[in-house]
């Protein structure tokens, strides 16, 4: 439970620090809220005043099954970069340095690379006379190619792999602070390797895959160019929803409402996560 | 003939280039409470680790009870051993954290239970069993860790400076109890730090190491008596080293010459190494007068400090060598001594030694 009764000169010091950092809530209130602020009111005055644009959202099926798209792909997108990012991060914490620093540059290099470019790129390697069809037929484990893209199939495959180094990167942190002689102490204590991945490395990297967790999810519920590029007219998601309403058609309203239910949701998860990581590091350092 | 208990025969370790221990042998009894003491980088550590299992000797062999341990994974060696850093699990209650060893050998759980709080009673933490690691001092941390590796009865527990992190008045209470688990439980404790008072307090026995190799094994009053090397010597106890000339030397006793004076019957100890002859003297058996004497070296006093139950006078001899004198406070030698005042050391022969 956090303390609210503060000591009188820790109180100075927080009025202090609250007005150094003045000038930065200005600019987020600027830049940030009042723009959050006009969207809530065009969602609920256009086209007129009323929830009729909530309304229509959450009770349209199709609508719902946006929704469900979204969250569905959102969910798997991180179980699958969690499984693949925590053996990854593990062998760059634990592999010479020289090779883990070739690791990074070739991941932040992927990372700077044109977000299009590599979508794209995934779009060649996915379609129905790509690498990997091609692969998989050569090798006689299917007889026709599997449709891999224009799917949530694909929408998943590509942005898993954009998501991943946001995975690996404070997972790898968090690997990286665990002391050697813990895991010696482990083994010494008569833990096996599995008991010790289990019982102590695991419980001890809960905070950073948490972090990462829920920034592959809360991005990925937004993400617009992956969807748009690999997804399907059929299947759509919550942000190529938001862009049809807003361009196609030209409905503030609607539009806003959706990015609002996005941006509650988001809120929501991580008061979830602050609650379960600052109760994990209150009692755990 | 009887196996010993422990054995360590003909340990080295490189590190690429870096030798880290240089060829340790070692005999240890069951039961023996026995401290790897020496300076930094003198290999304490790695000797232990590879008991350990955490490393693998370049050459050599362990062996408990005769049977080799190189073979045996750390998981399997049931040894217990508490770390200089902080080790215990952090995530885990102190009491899972005593029970941790317990539960992986999936041992039933009122046997879990009864144990726990047993070990809980050995190091006097009744009742912090549902604390966490973050919420415990130092001090009882390395305890927990303590109840934590002592938990499977292994045979042998190692402790690599278990106190270095904390302060003095916490170290000597945790000495105690410590001394107080060791005859409590019998087990065989291999216990290393580089402060000798520590290693003098708790052990039975003391490995000196330096450089890679143990210089001499014994109990702390026969390494005070009688050390077999100079590094010996300047680790257990004060000393100073004289240079001195050789006169004459039989059946391990040397006549020497310092400063115009003679001293016979002197032991001995010949080192092989060719740095010079030396008079090793020690502050403490020392004494000091104010007139010049027969059979004692002329020095100068230097400084004069107070240690509460003592007076150390740092003098300086006719050759410019420092040489220190401890005397209880009030001894009447010093009243009215002062800075720059020449005086006479004396000394017994059997409580000095030349190394060679
Ligand atoms: N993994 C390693 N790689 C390279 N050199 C090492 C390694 N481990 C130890 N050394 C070197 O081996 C020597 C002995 O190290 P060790 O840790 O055994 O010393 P120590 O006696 O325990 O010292 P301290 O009192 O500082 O703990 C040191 O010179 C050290 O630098
Ligand atoms: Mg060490």
């Amino acid at each position: 439970m956090p303390s609210f009764v503060a000591l009188p000169e820790v109180a100075t010091v927080k009025r202090r620090e609250f007005r150094s950092t003045l000038p930065a809530l200005l600019f987020l209130a600027l830049f940030f809220v009042v723009p959050v602020i006009a969207l809530l009111l065009r969602s609920v005055l256009e086209p007129q005043p009323g929830l009729q644009n909530y309304v229509e959202l959450l009770g349209s099926s199709t609508y719902l099954k946006v929704f469900f798209n979204t969250f569905m792909v959102s969910a798997v997108v991180t179980i699958v970069s969690l499984t693949i990012g925590f053996p990854v991060a593990w062998t760059l914490a634990i592999m010479p340095s020289r090779w883990a620093a070739i690791v990074f540059a070739i991941l932040l290099l992927s990372m700077w690379t044109n977000l299009l470019a590599r979508t794209y790129a995934w779009m060649v390697l996915l379609q129905r006379t790509g690498l990997i069809n091609k692969m998989l037929m050569g090798m006689g484990l299917i007889d026709k190619p599997l449709a891999l893209v224009n799917n949530l199939t694909g929408v998943t495959i590509g942005m898993t792999y954009i998501m991943l180094p946001f995975i690996i990167l404070p997972l790898y942190g968090t690997i990286r602070k665990i002391d050697p002689a813990i895991l010696q102490a482990a083994a010494l204590c008569g833990a096996n390797r599995w008991q010790a991945l289990t019982r102590v490395l695991l419980p001890l990297t809960v905070p950073g895959m948490a972090a990462g967790a829920l920034m592959v999810f809360v991005m990925s519920l937004g993400y617009f160019v992956t969807p748009a590029l690999l997804g399907g007219t059929s299947n759509m998601m919550l942000a190529e929803l938001i862009a049809q309403f807003v361009q196609s058609l030209v409905n503030w309203g609607m539009g806003g409402a959706a990015a609002l239910v996005l941006l509650v949701v988001t809120l929501a998860l991580y008061a979830v996560q602050l609650r379960i990581v600052g109760n994990e590091s209150e009692g755990g350092r | 003939m009887t196996t010993p208990f422990l054995k360590i025969e003909g340990i080295r370790k490189e590190y690429g280039p870096v030798v880290a221990v240089q060829d340790v042998n070692l005999e240890v009894e069951r039961g023996e409470f026995l401290t790897f003491l020496g300076p930094s980088g003198s290999g304490k550590s790695t000797t232990l680790y590879i008991l350990a299992g955490f490393d693998n000797p370049t050459r050599g062999d362990i062996k408990l009870n005769g049977k080799t341990l190189l073979a045996t994974p750390s998981q399997k060696r049931n040894i217990g051993m508490v770390f200089q850093r902080y080790t215990l699990f952090p995530h885990l209650s102190v009491g899972d954290n005593i029970a941790f060893p317990l539960k992986v050998r999936r041992l039933p759980k009122h046997q879990i239970d009864a144990k726990v709080k047993e070990m809980l009673r050995l190091v006097r933490l009744e009742g912090f069993e549902d604390r966490k690691p973050a919420q415990m001092s130092g001090g009882q941390q390395q305890r927990v860790a303590l109840a934590r590796a002592l938990a499977y009865d292994p045979p042998v527990l190692l402790m690599d400076e278990p106190l270095s992190a904390l302060d003095k008045k916490l170290r000597e209470e945790i000495q105690h109890e410590i001394r107080r688990i060791h005859q409590q439980t019998e087990v065989t404790i291999l216990y290393v730090t580089h402060d000798q008072e520590e290693a003098l307090r708790l052990s039975d026995r003391i490995a000196v190491f330096s450089k890679g190799v143990i210089d001499q094994i014994g109990t702390g009053p026969e390494l005070y008596a009688n050390p077999a090397t100079r590094f010996v010597a300047q680790f257990i106890g004060d000393s100073d080293f004289l240079p001195c000339q050789m006169l004459h030397s039989a059946n391990g006793r040397a006549t020497v010459s310092v400063g115009g004076a003679v001293f016979s019957d002197v032991p001995l100890h010949e080192t092989g190494k060719s740095e010079g002859a030396a008079l090793m003297l020690r502050p403490e058996r020392l004494s000091l007068t104010r007139e010049p004497l027969q059979q004692r070296l002329a020095a100068t006093v230097s400084d004069i400090t107070f240690l509460g139950n003592n007076v150390h006078v740092a003098t300086s001899t006719l050759s410019g060598d420092p040489l220190s004198v401890r005397l209880p406070f009030g001894h009447p030698a010093i009243s009215g001594l002062s800075r720059g005042d020449s005086v006479w050391l004396g000394f017994e022969a059997a409580s000095a030694h030349v190394f060679n």
